[in-house]
């Protein structure tokens, strides 16, 4: 900052100071009237608070007034002190000639006492306590559950549990709950239901008829945690259960709004997430990888491409020449990554906070502009992904032949100035310099570039920052210094930053604050979604809102039992899997009961096990895997079930016929926005706007017609046709069994095996297969 | 099964009774003040109404939207500057060097039409819509309108959802969870395309966002069948009908034998209702059913194709808007290709030859429509939305004889059930630059709107992320003026 700028601020900051001092003192000699301080906290200030400070605090200004402070209601001329009948406030709130009030705009207008109250207050020389600033109250304050430190106790235990339900903590937590709302569980299922329910779970896949024989035959008493070992360990979970992750940092493969152009260089983000959660990477350090990965290790790939978390939303990019317009959008981009972080990792929505302080949870308009800075420097776009030493590499294989070049160069360029009328002697050596510059072109062109992927690139930004008076860039407020959430100051170490902090640590420092062990949020929110895609519904069933309006958790004391133990192991997600899985509660069945679903219709008590329909990746998953034809390849740029039209803007259409480059698992599908693609969208695979916390489970006839009509239906039922002829040649009654033991995991009853054979004999194997695609209990998991 | 759709519900119930201070949720069921709540929650349909329930007497039982995407020209189509036309040529006051959208903006341009007095009210419009002016005297014409953004996308996004950014239902989604549909053989929403593709930023104006996913409006048009909707050619009717059997046999003993699953009963429904949607779909589609009238007076035979398509939509309009579907939402025209104008109303350069191809298209097909649902009583309650995204600038583009972006005043109408017609509310100031007299929003135009439909926009609310959701966000207010 230039000397002269600095000399500025100081006499600025000190005018700025006097003025504080000279008001300060005016209030301090009307407080020595301690009667009418009183009076001001507890009468005036509620009712300024809850009646005006929702339009007319510091941060919103309707009509450019807030009353958040003495000297702004002064100022505004609203504020006499000494004199209501001048206090143009008074005006407002009265009704006159028989007009209603002109303010408030929202809720009744205030009642004559009220009016009498702000009065007397006025005419007593409107004593303001020194240094109080009136907010709008949020609905939630510091004290809401979710912003307290963890508190962990023993799971309890109890001597007239059923069999096997006072062993396991998770049980011991669930049964406490269940005695206390009069309910009991479910005894175990069985174990073709616990199987087909574990393997869809953790990857996404039903188990082959082998396995449900095996499992079924194994009498040994850790058969079950065998089976739950075998499952965590298979890449097929990380592809289950990173889709969860991805639905939920909204990972899209194109840019959103009006252009939506693809995106084919985001894929190794995907890849990122599936692998961590197969190795089991510590969710701190995800967490850590994805904010700041490029500053915590530039010169490894994999904390490099995590970070392109930051730019894995979609973005207006279509170039506005209109300055202001271009302003707000670049807003909105922010807003976009604030709000994404702020829902995935703590489950707060902080982007509340964008216009005002937020309305609900404690959480200031100056905490959301902490964010903005922290991710003022993140722009869109691919940037080329290498080490150090592989950069430098490249450049010492490159140098060589760029000096032979530049070599060659001039020594052709003097020859031509020295004949500018080559005769045939000049004439030949020309021709082989051109032979050896393009020779050494070739060379260069061959040796490869450096690859690029869509991880963002970052500038500067520097700062200060402010806050956008109603989110608006034209309107900036105070300075917003870099710092953590506020109301967590007291569970937490919190961190303030410098103005001049690099873009980097700003992000870093969010990162690390994130992922303190006793941060109170970080640790409850994953466990939560963990919970949440074992049973169908979280511990807290709004699983990216721990505030105000989402609900309270149902078993607090297991949350945090929970999250507690997810921090002791490291952050490693696998060992929580396994020890909710391993449970009575998740291994009991599903079965209704009548009395129970009295009391807890939806069974957030857990009295059973709450059974699901497929997911969307699950049910065309299962079609491939059925019909034999599933390709396991890990990895790499994703298939597309649409077909790419680009002309200004994109034009995704979905493909009536698709052929067996898609036949690989959902989740390696491009994803792009706004781009539905049959059978996937009908079963609710989400657009990628948002983050996706929850997928909804919808029935419609849409979903019949994909599955009974669309080509992929017609292949599989084909495929799966051959497969039944291949493993059952010519038995008829075989072919049947087999059938239902790949998609329902059981054989037939003796009625639906007369049916089906009757019906294969007519309509041939294929028209079998797209009749049990039909089927309901295929995509059911018990 | 855990029934989202069920969490949803009582959430929502939740929502709008806690918004009620003292008022019981079973008076609000039964009070008097709700009769116009026919055929309330179905559960066992999935496709019939769900969630909601009139909040006061509806005017409007159903909804044709019309869309002109492209940002239509308010000055040059439905508003009248005779200032502008004065001062043709001359700089814009205080804004002689404004840079909108695409740049720099030259002078004045006055309309290459002139707009000409139509009705018994003289009504002023564009002497390019000549049928449109038999029904000026019906319309509310909303001449202040203005928007947030500037880009089509965004704008599109914007008038349909409330929202400028992707992900949030559109207005028919929120009246299709609102109001359900009253035709199981139908579905409650559709959108009809244009002929020249999908509007700027495609799929997401009619999506349904956080809502279930039913509520997204089901693409159909002239030109193009519901997808999926054929039994596929290799199968024979009869396979067919024995694989319907097959499949319904097995899903009801399964639903039978888990009597609590709800979700598999209303799996069996939703196959009988694919199998009636393919009976009445391709009858709805049947336009060879129309007189040999009805199509000239649309216009299907006309030699420009452009127009004979969004003709024979209009048409389709019609019949699905008789077969009570809730909401129609009909486009003409679509996205822009690499040369502005061409595809939509984006006349950013030749104004003039952009909309004399595009006028024509709209003119006479919308108006035989209109003039349809007044002559069969339809209007009565059905509510046409005519809108768009934003308007042009008064002052032609820097060099060209076109007009850039101008989200700061623009003209959206409403006609039919409850609408006061030849009515115009609101102006933009003497030249057409900015909304002035009674600005009025998106989001007043959806709680309008929604008014109709028998809604308080600020009690139909949907939980998602963090807030009670709203199809006018925190904002809004009816247009009391428009109503009759």
């Amino acid at each position: 900052m230039p000397v002269r700028d600095l000399a500025w601020r100081w006499a600025t900051s000190f005018r700025l100071t006097a003025l504080a001092l000279l008001l300060a003192s005016a209030a301090s000699l009307g407080s020595s009237r301690g009667e009418e301080a009183d009076s001001f906290s507890q009468s005036v200030k509620p009712l300024l608070e809850s009646r005006c400070l929702g339009c007319h605090s510091a941060s919103i200004r309707k009509g450019d007034l807030s009353l958040s402070t003495r000297q702004e209601a002064v100022d505004s001329g609203f504020l006499v002190p000494g004199a209501a009948t001048a206090s143009h406030l008074i005006d407002v709130l009265r009704a006159e000639h028989g007009e209603p009030p002109r303010m408030p705009k929202e809720g009744p207008p205030l009642t004559d006492a009220e009016i009498a109250t702000l009065a007397a207050w006025i005419d007593a020389g409107a004593v303001w306590p020194e240094g109080v600033v009136l907010r709008e109250p949020s609905k939630a304050d510091a004290s809401w559950w979710s912003l307290q430190p963890r508190v962990v106790l023993d799971p309890p235990s109890h001597d007239d549990a059923p069999e096997g339900w006072n062993d396991h903590p998770i049980d011991r937590f669930i049964f406490a709950k269940l005695r206390e709302k009069g309910l009991t569980p479910n005894p175990p299922a069985t174990r073709r239901e616990l199987i087909r329910r574990v393997t869809y779970d953790l990857t996404g896949l039903a188990p082959t008829p082998e396995e449900v024989d095996a499992f079924a035959a194994d009498t040994s008493a850790d058969a079950y945690e065998r089976l739950v070992d075998r499952l965590l360990a298979s890449p097929r979970y990380g592809e289950r259960w990173g889709r969860h992750w991805l639905d939920v940092i909204r990972f899209g493969e194109s840019r959103g709004f009006e252009r939506n152009e693809i995106i084919d260089n985001l894929w190794p983000l995907r890849d990122y997430v599936i692998d961590a959660f197969n190795r089991d990477r510590p969710f701190d350090q995800i967490v850590r990888e994805h904010l700041a990965g490029d500053v915590l290790a530039p010169d490894d790939a994999a904390s490099q491409i995590a970070s392109a978390f930051l730019v894995a939303g979609p973005y207006d990019d279509v170039g506005n020449q209109d300055a202001i317009q271009a302003a707000q959008i670049r807003a909105n981009t922010i807003d976009e990554i604030i709000r994404t972080s702020s829902e995935a990792f703590i489950g707060l929505t902080v982007g509340c906070a964008r216009c005002h302080d937020h309305k609900f949870d404690p959480i200031r308009q100056a905490d959301y502009y902490a964010l903005y800075a922290t991710f003022a420097g993140v722009r869109h776009g691919p940037r080329e992904l290498a080490s150090q030493s592989e950069r430098d590499a490249r450049a010492a294989k490159l140098a060589p032949l760029e000096a032979k070049r530049a070599a060659l160069t001039k020594e052709r360029e003097e020859l031509v100035a020295r004949f500018p009328e080559p005769d045939e002697r000049a004439k030949s050596r020309l021709s082989e310099m051109d032979a050896a510059i393009a020779q050494a072109n070739a060379e260069i062109a061959a040796i490869p570039a450096l690859p690029k992927y869509w991880l963002g690139t970052r500038e500067a930004a520097a700062g200060p920052f402010h806050v956008f008076l109603g989110g608006s860039p034209e309107r900036k407020g105070d300075e917003a210094a870099v710092s953590s959430l506020g109301v967590l100051d007291s569970a937490t170490a919190p961190y303030r930053l410098i103005a001049e902090a690099s873009e980097g640590d700003r992000r870093k420092a969010f990162a690390d604050w994130l992922v303190q062990p006793d941060h109170p949020l970080t640790a409850r929110v994953l466990v939560n979604r963990i919970w949440h895609y074992r049973f169908g519904a979280g511990l807290v069933p709004t699983p990216s809102d721990f505030g105000y309006m989402g609900q309270k958790p149902t078993h607090p004391t297991l949350l945090d039992w929970l999250a507690q133990r997810l921090v002791d192991e490291g952050w490693r997600m696998k060992p929580i899997h396994r020890l909710i899985v391993t449970s009575q509660t998740y291994r009991q069945s599903s079965e209704w009961r009548a009395d129970a679903a009295a009391a807890d219709a939806e069974a957030s008590y857990l009295w059973r096990f709450p059974p699901r329909r497929l997911s969307a990746e699950e049910v065309r998953d299962s079609m491939l895997a059925a019909s034999d034809a599933i390709d396991q390849r890990l990895g790499g740029p994703g298939f597309r079930l649409y077909k790419y039209l680009q002309d200004n803007v994109a034009t995704y259409v979905p493909l009536d016929e698709v052929g067996r480059e898609t036949y690989r698992r959902a989740v390696y599908h491009q994803n792009a926005r706004a781009a539905p693609v049959d059978l996937m969208s009908e079963f609710d695979s989400p657009d990628c706007s948002f983050s996706t916390p929850e997928r909804a489970e919808t029935t419609t006839p849409l979903q019949a017609l994909a599955t009974l009509n669309h080509d992929f239906t017609l292949d599989m039922a084909a495929l799966f046709a051959e497969r039944l002829q291949r493993e059952a040649p010519g038995d008829a009654n075989a072919q049947v069994e087999h059938a239902f033991r790949l998609l329902m995991n059981r054989g037939p009853t003796a009625e639906e095996r007369d049916a089906c054979i009757g019906f294969a004999k007519e309509h041939g194997l294929p028209a079998l297969g797209r009749a049990l695609f039909n089927a309901s209990e295929f995509l059911y998991v018990p | 099964m855990r029934n989202v759709f069920e969490a949803t519900r009582r959430r929502f119930l939740g929502s709008l009774t806690s918004g009620l201070a003292g008022m019981g949720l079973l008076q609000l069921l039964h009070g008097d003040g709700f009769a116009g709540r026919d055929g309330f929650a179905d559960e066992a349909s999935p496709l019939t109404r769900v969630a909601a329930f009139p909040q006061h007497p509806p005017r409007a039982k159903r909804v044709l939207q019309i869309m002109c995407p492209g940002a239509a020209s308010h000055i040059d189509l439905w508003e009248h500057k005779p200032e502008l036309e004065k001062r043709d040529g001359q700089p814009l006051p205080g804004e002689e060097n404004y840079v909108s959208f695409q740049g720099k903006n030259g002078p004045l341009m006055k309309s290459p039409w002139p707009l000409v007095p139509a009705g018994q009210s003289g009504k002023r419009i564009s002497s390019m819509l000549p049928h449109m002016a038999k029904h000026v005297d019906d319309i509310a014409f909303l001449h202040a309108m203005h928007s947030e953004t500037n880009t089509h996308g965004p704008g599109c996004i914007f008038m349909n959802t409330g929202h400028e950014q992707e992900g949030f239902p559109s207005a028919g989604a929120w009246t299709s969870w609102a109001l359900g549909s009253v035709n199981d053989d139908l579905p409650a929403y559709v959108a009809i395309p244009d002929l020249r593709g999908e509007p700027p930023n495609g799929q997401a104006n009619w999506s349904n966002g956080f809502l279930p996913a039913r509520h997204q409006a089901i693409q159909l048009s002239a030109q193009r069948a519901i997808r999926n909707l054929a039994r596929p050619a290799s199968i024979t009717e009869e396979e067919d009908r024995a694989t319907f059997a097959l499949a319904g046999r097995l899903n009801q003993a399964f639903a039978d034998s888990l009597p609590s699953e709800t979700e598999l009963a209303a799996r069996v429904s939703a196959y009988e209702l694919a199998a009636k949607m393919q009976l009445s779909a391709p009858e709805v589609s049947d336009l060879s059913r129309e007189t040999a009238e009805a199509h000239r007076t649309y216009g299907t035979d006309d030699p420009n194709e452009l127009k004979a398509a969004y003709a024979r939509n209009c048409l389709l309009a019609r019949r699905l808007l008789e077969r009570d579907v809730r909401f129609v939402q009909l486009f003409c025209a679509s996205r822009a290709s690499g040369v502005d104008g061409l595809l939509n109303w984006d006349a950013h350069k030749t104004l003039k030859a952009d909309y004399e191809r595009h006028c024509p298209i709209f003119d006479q097909p919308t108006a035989a429509l209109l003039s349809d649902l007044k002559r069969s009583g339809l209007l009565d309650d059905t509510l046409v939305l005519w809108t768009t995204e934003f308007g042009r600038m008064p002052t032609r583009q820097e060099g060209t004889e076109g007009r850039d972006h101008n989200p700061d005043g623009f003209t959206c109408w409403m006609m039919g059930a409850g609408v006061r017609g030849g009515v115009s509310y609101g102006a933009t100031d003497d030249f057409g630059r900015r909304a002035a007299v009674d600005p009025t929003t998106v989001w007043d135009f959806h709680a309008t709107a929604l008014h109709l439909l028998g809604f308080d926009h600020e009690r139909l609310m949907y939980y998602y992320n963090g807030l009670d959701r709203r199809l006018t966000d925190v904002h809004g207010k009816p247009i009391d003026a428009v109503l009759a």
